[in-house]
């Protein structure tokens, strides 16, 4: 099947890259027209249509993996690239992901219940010293909207406490964000605590913020960097998906 | 009262190694030889340019269509050799000029983004400081997240210069106020905690008259001070607008009208399109709340046509409703911008 929608269809002519236009069709190929207007009510962030829907696509049969799949997280898909392109702004993603986490109250209960693994667990915080929040928030915000456990550490972390967090909560990513260069190196820190305590290679750790850069994250040792909240979700996905 | 008067004091933020200019932007220009720079105009009126080096075009900036200019500037100046730090020179020397006529009462130094490391900051504030110095006939103001470079920049002052500003103390870092001390400087102090950043317009406050008490015991004079209640994004937050207005009201309410209240105004609009028009409106805001300084960029930002707006007409009634928080998730200012509504007649 091809894309159905119309509202759906419509959303194609944001999306200018010809191999990011395959690869939303692929995404929706096999999708039927529930999962595609899903789709594009989270895309507006529809909350209550997201509730309603969501609701109907498991009563009907629909495994919660799919609903996740192929409701939602396509849909994000698209959020992700409009907001690249500034199609859309801070806020529409906020609402994406408001509605995403309204789909997520019915699917997790049964995910959990049949016993599938969350997409991953995630501890992430502010780094020693820096007290900004607001981009750290955002990438929890839209990385539990995708399906993620995420252990929020708040501000002021320290690297015994990523420590005793990734452990405890049995992550496998360890996210550090920073606002400020002058706390980046804490990032470095945290890395080379782990590896002194033995257990750098029993976690993936990414960083971002608004200072850092990809040369940085290299420099640094880490094992990611993501740009902003979007990215954030993808090179989680990446990290869960190597591991 | 809401029009700017003269009193009003402009802390310039320009000259800030984290700005940008774009690739594809007028002050970009390729060259020739096919060599990338970005133009300035110098102090004797000439357009000039200052060439975007190879090892900017290794980094991820460049590569997502963006020059830090200042940045390239700096390193560039330290790591040259006199010529190289000459030209340099005079590109800063051109936006010195540029904030001051633009009416910058103080110019804000930035330079945490050169580097991660230390030594490398300090020696970046450290040249910028005495660059700026040499042409600037406003005072500078000395911004950092970390002590050392503020101390750093501090050291390099020209001893007839009596009002310096250090950019910033906060409760959670107390030991800046050392540096006020030991130097006679003015200062920023913002409404930061010691542990997390205010949640609300009434930890704001709380916080500011914590470290005005402190700043009490240790002699330093209120006049002295310029009180930073903190802007964060509307885009992320509909009440982050109102929580630094009622701050203001709340503060000048508290303190009276002795007390110098700023902020970094143009922080509200990250993330939402036409910033301009959001600035200028929370300006005009912040204004009638009871600001009388702004950290802002003159050059960018028309403080007089700000403070002279009629906010309940389009397209500056969008952006009221939205800081005012009548508007959630900014869904009318976004709606109205994709309707082609935001446009200043």
């Amino acid at each position: 099947m091809a894309i159905i929608h119309e509202g759906l269809l419509g959303e194609m002519q944001y999306i200018s890259k010809s191999f990011e236009q395959n690869h939303i069709k692929e995404l929706f190929e096999k999708d039927d027209m529930l999962m595609q207007e899903m789709a594009f009510n989270l895309i507006y962030g529809n909350k209550g249509k997201i509730d309603e829907l969501t609701k109907k696509a498991l009563d009907e049969g629909y495994s919660a993996n799919d609903v996740l799949d192929n409701g939602l997280i396509s849909g994000m898909a698209i959020v992700g690239i409009k907001f690249r392109d500034n199609i859309i702004f801070v806020p529409e993603v906020l609402i994406a992901a408001r509605a995403m986490k309204a789909g997520m109250v019915y699917i997790e209960p049964v995910l959990s219940a049949s016993g599938v693994k969350p997409m991953g667990i995630v501890v992430m915080g502010t780094v020693k010293g820096d007290l900004h929040d607001i981009g750290k928030n955002l990438c929890i915000m839209m990385l539990r909207g995708a399906g993620f456990v995420v252990e929020d550490l708040g501000v002021d972390t320290k690297p015994d406490e990523f420590m005793d967090a990734a452990l405890k909560h049995k992550a496998q990513v360890v996210g550090m964000s920073a606002l400020l260069t002058t706390t980046m190196p804490n990032m470095g820190r945290t890395i080379e605590f782990f590896e002194e305590n033995g257990i750098r290679e029993e976690f993936k750790m990414i960083i971002g913020g608004a200072p850092v850069t990809q040369e940085f994250a290299e420099d640094m040792g880490a094992d990611g960097y993501g740009k902003d909240a979007m990215e954030c979700v993808d090179l989680v996905k990446e990290m869960v998906l190597v591991k | 009262m809401t029009s700017i008067n003269e009193n009003f004091v402009v802390i310039g933020e320009n000259i800030h190694t984290s700005r940008i200019v774009l690739r594809d932007g007028k002050r970009h220009k390729t060259l020739e030889n096919g060599a990338e720079a970005i133009l300035y105009i110098d102090n004797d009126g000439n357009t000039r340019n200052i060439p975007v080096p190879d090892w900017f075009k290794k980094t991820q900036p460049y590569e997502q269509g963006q020059i830090k200019h200042f940045m390239i500037a700096v390193l560039e100046a330290i790591n040259g050799n006199k010529n190289k730090q000459r030209e340099c020179a005079s590109f800063i020397q051109g936006e010195v000029l540029r904030q001051i006529s633009a009416g910058a009462d103080f110019l804000d130094l930035n330079v945490d983004e050169v580097s991660y490391k230390l030594d490398i900051q300090k020696e970046s504030m450290r040249w910028l400081v005495n660059t700026v110095q040499e042409t600037s006939t406003v005072p500078l103001s000395i911004d950092s997240s970390n002590s050392e470079i503020i101390a750093a920049g501090l050291s390099e002052i020209d001893s007839s210069q009596d009002n310096t500003l250090i950019n910033s103390v906060a409760l959670e870092r107390l030991e800046t106020f050392d540096l006020v001390e030991k130097y006679g400087t003015k200062t920023i102090i913002t409404a930061a905690g010691e542990s997390q950043m205010p949640k609300n317009d009434i930890e704001r406050v709380e916080n500011v008259l914590r470290l005005l008490e402190e700043a009490e015991r240790r002699g330093v004079k209120e006049e002295d001070m310029f009180v930073d209640l903190l802007v964060f994004p509307i885009s992320v937050d509909s009440s982050f607008g109102t929580d630094y207005l009622n701050a203001v009201k709340m503060l000048r309410e508290e303190k009276g009208d002795a007390i110098k209240i700023t902020g970094g105004l143009s922080n509200v609009s990250f993330g939402l399109p036409k910033r301009k028009i959001i600035n200028e409106t929370f300006i005009k805001l912040s204004l009638e709340a009871g600001v009388d300084s702004g950290i802002v960029d003159p050059v960018q930002t028309n403080l007089i046509k700000a403070s002279s707006l009629d906010l309940d007409i389009e397209p500056h009634r969008f952006a009221r409703n939205m800081l005012l928080g009548e508007d959630e998730f900014c869904m009318d200012y976004i709606k109205a911008y994709n309707q082609g509504q935001l446009v200043v007649k």
